[in-house]
C-alpha cells in the first residue's frame, strides 16, 4: 500500500511542478504577445514589398480585406488566402490595384517538401504574379500565363487556384463595399 | 567523475552512426547546416538537463512509473526550448517546424534517461549528455553539409556562404536523399574501422 502510494505521489509532484515551471516560463518569455509582434511584423514587411509607396493600411473587418493608401490616396487592396498545397495549407498576401488587375502576391506560410515545392517562395516565381489580370491567372498548361515549378505542379498549382479563386470573390466585395460608401 | 563517458558519445557510441537512434529528426532537419546547429543545440539543451533532473531524481522516483516521470521531465524541456524559440528565433522556429516538439519522443534523450542518467551520479550523467549531444550534432552537420552542397550547390552558414558552379542535385534535399547520405556514410565509417 505504501509503495503504490509513492508512485501516485511523485508523478503526480513532477507533473504539478512542471506545470508551474511552464506556466511561468510562458509569462516571463512574453509568447503570446513576441508571437503576434513577429506575424505582425511579417506580414507589414511582406505588404511593403507589394506596395513600397504604402504609408497606411486600413483592415475592412465586414469583407475581411485591407485598404492601402499611400498619403491619401487609396491605392488597392490586399486580402490573404489559404491554398491546400502538397505538404499543408499555403498562406498568401494578394495585392490588387485599384483597377483590379494584380499588383503582385507574397507567400507568408508554407509548409512544401523542401527543395521542391518549396521553390513557391521563390522570386522569380511569386513576380509572375506581378501586374496580371484575372484571366492570365493560371498554369501555362491551362491557358494562363503562370510557369509551373518543375517537379511541383501541385504546389503551384494550389498557388495559382487559391489566387484565381479569391481574387474574383474579393473583387466583388471590393465592389460591394465601395458602393455602400 | 570519468572523461570517457564524455568521449565516448562523439565516436565509439555515436547516436546516429553507431546506436543509430533518433534517425528520424536526423533525416528531415539535415537540408540545411543552419538547421543541424539549431536542432543539434535543442538537442543538447534538453538532454543535459534532463539528464541532470533524471539522475539527481534516481533514487526518489519508483521503478514501477520510472517511464512517465522520465516523459515528463523530459516534455517539460522541449516545450520550454519551443516556447523560447518561438519567442525569440522565430525565423529558426519556422525552419524547424515540428521537429523541435518532437524531441520529446527522439529515443536518444529517453534512452539516455533510462540506460545512464537513472543509474549515474549527476556529473557523470552530465558529462554523458555532452558527448552524446556533441556527437548527435556533430553528425547532423556533417550530414547537412553533404546534403546542402550537393543538394543546392551552396554551402552557407548564417547568412554567409558562396555556391558552387555545378547544377544542384535535387535528390540529396528530399528525404530519399538521406537514407542515401547516412548508409554511405555508415558503410565509409564502418570500411574505416571508426565504428563496430
Amino acid at each position: 500500500m505504501r509503495e503504490s502510494l509513492k508512485r501516485v505521489v511523485v508523478l503526480t509532484l513532477i507533473v504539478l511542478i512542471s506545470s508551474v515551471v511552464l506556466y511561468q516560463a510562458y509569462n516571463v518569455m512574453e509568447v503570446e504577445e513576441r508571437t503576434a509582434a513577429y506575424e505582425q511584423l511579417k506580414f507589414e514587411k511582406m505588404l511593403q514589398t507589394i506596395f513600397p509607396s504604402e504609408t497606411r493600411d486600413v483592415y475592412n473587418e465586414e469583407n475581411d480585406f485591407y485598404r492601402i493608401y499611400s498619403e491619401d490616396q487609396c491605392i488597392g487592396y490586399a486580402f490573404m488566402t489559404i491554398g491546400k498545397g502538397y505538404g499543408g495549407d499555403i498562406k498568401i498576401l494578394i495585392g490588387l490595384n485599384n483597377d483590379k488587375t494584380i499588383k503582385g502576391i507574397e507567400i507568408i506560410k508554407q509548409t512544401e517538401t523542401p527543395g521542391m515545392g518549396v521553390k513557391i517562395t521563390e522570386k522569380w516565381f511569386t513576380d509572375q504574379f506581378g501586374n496580371t489580370t484575372i484571366n492570365e491567372i493560371g498554369l501555362k498548361r491551362s491557358g494562363g500565363e503562370i510557369d509551373a515549378i518543375t517537379g511541383a505542379t501541385k504546389s503551384s498549382r494550389a498557388v495559382v487556384n487559391a489566387v484565381h479563386e479569391t481574387v474574383i470573390e474579393k473583387i466583388k466585395l471590393i465592389e460591394k463595399a465601395g458602393e455602400k460608401k | 567523475m570519468k572523461i570517457k563517458e564524455l568521449t565516448k558519445g562523439i565516436v565509439k557510441r555515436n547516436p546516429i552512426f553507431v546506436l543509430a537512434l533518433g534517425l528520424c529528426p536526423a533525416l528531415a532537419v539535415s537540408t540545411a547546416i543552419d538547421n543541424a546547429i539549431g536542432m543539434g543545440a535543442c538537442v543538447i539543451f534538453v538532454l543535459l538537463l534532463s539528464n541532470l533532473i533524471i539522475s539527481l531524481l534516481r533514487n526518489l522516483i519508483p521503478k514501477e512509473v520510472r517511464i512517465p516521470c522520465f516523459i515528463v521531465i523530459i516534455a517539460t524541456f522541449v516545450t520550454l526550448i519551443s516556447l523560447a524559440l518561438q519567442s525569440y528565433l522565430p525565423e529558426l522556429n519556422e525552419s524547424l517546424g515540428i521537429y523541435v516538439p518532437l524531441i520529446v519522443v527522439n529515443c536518444i534523450i529517453l534512452g539516455r534517461a533510462e540506460s545512464f542518467a537513472s543509474k549515474n551520479s549527476a556529473p557523470d550523467s552530465i558529462l554523458d549528455a555532452l558527448g552524446i549531444g556533441i556527437g548527435f550534432t556533430i553528425s547532423l552537420i556533417l550530414i547537412s553539409l553533404i546534403r546542402e552542397f550537393l543538394g543546392t550547390a551552396r554551402i552557407s552558414i548564417f547568412g554567409y556562404g558562396f555556391g558552387f558552379p555545378f547544377a544542384p542535385i535535387n535528390f540529396f534535399i528530399l528525404p530519399a536523399g538521406a537514407f542515401l547520405v547516412i548508409g554511405i556514410l555508415l558503410a565509409l565509417f564502418k570500411k574505416k574501422g571508426l565504428v563496430r
